[in-house]
């Protein structure tokens, strides 16, 4: 008799858990895409539908211009635009390309070998991720303009690449660190050398590890905003972040117009964020939590 | 495990582009903080000032405030990113119909750019036409238009709303991955042994999560502490300075001041209080590090 009391007892609080939690989830879902929401209609709406008081919650006359406005590569606006999305996407794309190629002879060494001074130079590594941005923007700038990069992509690549390479070479070592040695040995005793081994079994092994770096360096590229507004000055090779800014605050502000632009600019890293979701979790969860 | 001289070759890349991009700045940064250099930076015409930079940040006047600032920012941001990360990792951790759609939904703020958030939420709150002071409006909790981003009594907490909205997911999805090395047979024991859901959380989940908690709450204080984006798009500091925070004085310093010295000055403070940040960082890091290697 008791035992039936005392687990409907139990019933009943698990049950008021899971309620909250529901209820919670709810609400952060809320709390997370209105926002979002808020940015899509606002971008369907006219300028002068969106400087109303109260608000039309819904626009009243829907209209895609401002987003065809943006993508006419034959407007003024629409070629800047493009011209920025275009100048986003070469330095991510590059930047991505150089960090795994830099990154995965580094990650498979932290993971593999017991080199002197191993240690410290992981932890140099790390750290690098604690210092911010602005810290670096004199002396780099500096820096580039020493090296004639001033107002190049090279300027954005260089430095996205320095500051991508720690966090993707950690990402790399977890998955290294879950690869068995004993994979390669086997591999040499059948007469392949290091370099084989490393090509031909660590290698494929470890695709779902470079997918994920890959995505984090072309997300951390694509929405890197302080070098860029530091390093360019010119409109024709800014980036869209920096870009946009330009845009729309030379006089009063185009809300509808900025709406549409920051959901374009949002699309590619969403959407590739969506697909590939399961390698950017498992990846940025595997280092903190296998120790 | 093998050793060989090669092995330096694999490091080699990418040590040597972190040391012209890393270790130069640093050592350029800490020169700069001991000497005057003229707006142009010409660096001809610098002049030692031994720690004249320095006395220059502790004694003025809104070093203090900016601080003070600087500490709030990053505790109550840190704080509520940690408190709904873990509600949502908890309230995630049951499989249910959707819940990897919703984990996918929760995680876009942490994904699309801080300038795309930073435009999103001053639109949200622009005092004219705002879409919260209208909610609020029309709820009947406010009367007239509501000013929370061109108020210096609510301008910091306003930011670190945004600040919230768009980091809480790294906490959620670092303690989602924690979870799931929370044994299941000890939080069965528990339950057998009679223990509350609230006591089977306090008493076997967190301390399980003690470590993934440690570096998560690291990170977003390191990241929180270096914040630069949202308060220099939607407000630049201001108004009256009520956003400002150590990383968008410096800037200020520096870029809109050409005060290179005592911006280098800050720079080197801040390099100090990371240092001791990363010191934990690396040690929590590293606890299941050592006693693997012992084995």
């Amino acid at each position: 008799m008791t035992a039936v009391t005392e687990s409907a007892v139990r019933r009943r609080s698990v049950d008021w858990w899971r309620w909250s939690g529901r209820l919670f989830l709810v609400l952060l879902l809320g709390f997370t895409v209105m926002p979002m929401i808020w940015m899509i209609i606002t971008s369907l709406k006219t300028g002068f539908a969106a400087m109303q008081y109260p608000p039309q919650w819904w626009p009243a006359e829907p209209t895609l211009d401002n987003y065809t406005r943006l993508l006419d590569p034959s407007g003024r606006i629409g070629q800047d635009f493009l011209h920025y999305f275009w100048n986003s996407l070469w330095v991510s794309t590059i930047t991505t390309i150089l960090a795994v190629v830099v990154a995965v002879p580094a990650a498979y060494a932290f993971s593999r070998f017991r080199f002197p001074g191993r240690n410290f130079l992981f932890f140099a590594v790390l750290l690098r991720n604690m210092f911010p941005a602005v810290v670096f923007l004199v002396p780099l700038f500096i820096l580039m303009k020493a090296l004639g990069l001033v107002n190049t992509h090279g300027s954005l690549i260089l430095t996205y690449l320095t500051f991508g390479l720690p966090l993707a070479i950690w990402l790399l070592k977890g998955f290294y660190d879950n690869i068995p040695i004993q994979l390669e040995q086997a591999a040499r005793i059948d007469g392949a050398t290091r370099f084989q081994a490393f090509i031909f079994v660590v290698m494929p092994l470890s695709t779902p590890g470079i997918i994920a770096t890959s995505i984090y360096s072309f997300i951390g590229a694509w929405n890197e905003y302080i070098y860029a507004y530091t390093f360019l000055t010119k409109q024709s090779q800014m980036t869209l972040p920096v870009g946009i800014q330009r845009f729309f605050s030379e006089n009063a502000t185009d809300w509808p117009g900025l709406m549409a632009a920051t959901f374009i600019m949002s699309v590619p890293v969403v959407v590739l964020f969506l697909v590939l979701q399961k390698y950017f979790v498992r990846a940025l969860t595997e280092g903190a939590v296998k120790h | 495990m093998y050793t060989s001289r090669f092995d330096y070759l694999y490091v080699a890349p990418a040590l040597l582009v972190m040391l012209i991009v890393i270790a130069y700045p640093v050592y350029y940064t800490i020169e700069l903080s001991f000497y005057k250099t003229p707006a142009s930076l010409s660096l001809a015409d610098k002049t030692f000032t031994g720690l004249d930079n320095y006395s220059t940040v502790l004694t003025s006047a809104i070093f203090w405030k900016v601080t003070w600032q600087t500490i709030i920012w990053t505790v109550l941001s840190t704080l509520f990113s940690f408190l709904l990360g873990l509600g949502a990792a908890l309230a995630l951790h049951r499989a249910f119909i959707g819940r990897a759609l919703l984990r996918g939904l929760l995680l876009i703020p942490w994904v699309v750019s801080a300038v795309a958030a930073s435009y999103v939420w001053k639109w949200l709150y622009h005092s004219d036409f705002g879409a919260i002071g209208a909610l609020l409006n029309a709820v009947g909790l406010t009367k007239g238009p509501v000013n929370f981003i061109d108020n210096s009594t609510t301008s910091l907490y306003a930011l670190i709303v945004v600040n919230v909205w768009k980091e809480f997911s790294f906490a959620m999805i670092m303690l989602m991955a924690g979870l799931q090395t929370v044994p299941e047979s000890l939080l069965r024991a528990a339950q057998v042994d009679g223990a509350s859901a609230w006591q089977r959380f306090w008493h076997v989940t967190m301390p399980q999560l003690q470590g993934v908690s440690t570096v998560t709450v690291l990170l977003l204080v390191v990241q929180n502490f270096n914040s630069f984006i949202i308060p220099f798009i939607m407000t630049g500091g201001g108004p009256v300075g009520s956003t400002q925070i150590w990383i968008t004085h410096i800037y200020e310093l520096a870029f809109l001041r050409q005060n290179w010295g005592v911006g280098a000055a800050y720079a080197v403070l801040l390099f100090l209080i990371m240092m001791v940040l990363g010191y934990f960082y690396v040690r929590a890091l590293t606890r299941g590090d050592d006693k693997r290697a012992g084995a």
